[in-house]
């Protein structure tokens, strides 16, 4: 039933009510169910080593450690301070290793190199390997994000 | 007591009313021509896609899609079960051998220009379906859990970072975080036996039901002078034959998979190097190829960006052939006759070369 004047039937507001009313029904449910599959787990701000399992590290030698999910590396230097990458390629995530006879880190996915500063130097890689921040307090060994500054 | 078997069926066909399908299927009529062979190629991935389901659904009794399960889960159906070792090496080659043919499927299609005009919905429906088989098989990989599978999801789900903004979600979506981790084997596994097969069988009921819709395609040529092809009655004449074809190729299958059953790594560490020699399946290497010869940075953009556009563009343009290809019988038909033979070649050459 059409009324004088109105712009549409009866029956098609009672359609766009009730069909207005399940889409927003709908609609309010994504919000839930998007936060549910898309995960808060990021990657850490700072992971917290024991300095001891570090100290006997000469100069230039590199060793692993777990930055959250993936391997981070940690390199002490000539001054005897310490040097962080997140040990994944910036090419496409591979996880990188540290060839001590060439002094290079390398990714085997696709061939990619780096120089001992964590340089992208040959292969696909376009960035150098993401640097972390290292810091020693007391007995421990703080690795952070750059710019995650210290927690007191 | 007897049992009246006319009345019986009588009973159901009365509730159900299944008369006109039978009907239909002894009625329908496959049209004889010289590029006959390729209305084999449906029936066949079907076959293959019913193994898979049935190989699938056996190892998913054993397989446990976690972290320290995976990788010791299959160990134990390969070692411990009576055939496990046959029926995962089965399922392993009976997926390529359903890519294969599914690709055989859609060359011919191509070729042959069925797509056309009524019967691009077939075409797209089937281009979905490739793509959904290809993220079977993608997913699937991962759930052996050993440091070659590790390595190629990680790089197979940072593809889609390179696209800007979307990317990076679409890349969380897939690993379930910013890193491949158990969460990722399990949303791997949920993915391969739920949502997939949810997935493939609407489309495929879709794709079937519009190919019977339209029938067969004759060839370009015979359609254009309104000939009248020969046919062959699809049953019981055409089904026999697909039956020998399926006996051939489920001995192809048996056989391949006794001789080459498929080995398993060991455990993956999320924390070890890459190993050397990582390569996605067989039918993602000319994709694999593709990104590695794009050079690290291409002006302001990774070359990877290119790379990741490029294919997309590619797949697009392939999706949405029959609306291209629009007037196949004339010279620009023709062009995009050549075209496709050259994607054709660039796949293979590519693959090729990705193995050198």
């Amino acid at each position: 039933m059409k009324l004088k004047n109105a712009y549409f039937t009866r029956r098609k507001f009672l359609n766009s009510i009730l069909g207005g009313w399940l889409g927003v029904v709908v609609v309010s449910f994504i919000s839930p169910i998007v936060k549910f599959v898309w995960p808060p787990y990021k990657e850490p701000d700072e992971v917290q080593l024991a300095l001891t399992d570090y100290s006997s590290m000469q100069p230039g030698d590199v060793k692993n450690f777990a930055w959250g999910n993936k391997p981070g590396l940690l390199k002490r230097v000539a001054d005897g301070s310490f040097i962080a990458w997140v040990g994944v390629c910036s090419h496409l995530d591979c996880n990188v290793t540290w060839l001590p006879e060439k002094k290079q880190f390398y990714c085997a996915c696709h061939v990619g190199w780096y120089d001992e500063n964590g340089t992208n130097i040959s292969g696909p890689p376009p960035k150098p390997l993401r640097r972390l921040e290292v810091a020693v307090e007391g007995e421990d060994l703080f690795v952070r994000k750059p710019g995650a500054g210290a927690k007191a | 007591m007897k049992i009246d078997m006319k009345k019986f069926a009588a009973w159901f066909d009365e509730r159900l009313a299944l008369t006109p399908i039978f009907k239909y299927m002894t009625k329908k009529e496959v049209p004889q021509h010289g590029h006959s062979i390729w209305y084999y190629t449906g029936s066949s991935i079907l076959l293959f896609l019913v193994i898979q389901i049935v190989t699938g659904i056996m190892l998913a009794f054993y397989y446990q899609p976690t972290l320290d399960g995976a990788n010791a889960s299959i160990a134990r159906i390969m070692t411990e079960l009576p055939l496990g070792w046959l029926i995962r090496s089965i399922h392993s080659w009976s997926a390529t051998f359903m890519i294969a043919i599914v690709m055989i499927h859609m060359v011919a299609s191509m070729l042959t220009k069925s797509y056309r005009k009524p019967r691009e919905a077939t075409w797209m429906t089937g281009m979905m379906l490739i793509v959904v088989s290809m993220v079977f098989g993608f997913t699937g990989y991962l759930l052996p859990w050993d440091d070659l599978s590790l390595s190629a999801t990680k790089v197979g789900t940072n593809i889609p970072a390179a696209i800007p903004v979307v990317g990076k979600w679409v890349t969380q979506f897939l690993r379930g975080g910013d890193d491949v981790t158990g969460d990722t084997l399990t949303r791997f596994f949920i993915f391969h036996v739920c949502i997939l097969p949810l997935v493939i069988f609407a489309i495929l009921i879709l794709h079937i039901l519009l190919v019977q819709k339209e029938g067969m395609s004759v060839p370009l040529k015979d359609e254009v002078a309104k000939r009248r092809v020969p046919v062959l009655p699809f049953w019981p004449n055409f089904v026999l034959r697909e039956v020998i074809i399926w006996l051939v190729l489920l001995g192809t299958v048996l056989t391949v998979s006794l001789v080459f059953a498929p080995s398993l790594g060991l455990s993956a560490d999320l924390m070890a190097p890459a190993p050397e020699g990582v390569k996605p399946e067989w039918y993602f290497l000319f994709l694999f190829q593709t990104l590695k010869i794009f050079p690290a940075n291409m002006g302001p953009v990774t070359g990877e960006f290119v790379a990741v556009v490029i294919i997309l563009i590619g797949i697009m343009a392939v999706f949405f052939l029959p609306f291209i290809d629009n007037k196949p019988e004339t010279k620009k038909g023709r062009v995009i006759t050549y075209l496709s033979i050259l994607g054709v070649i660039y796949a293979i050459v590519f693959s090729i070369w990705s193995l050198l």
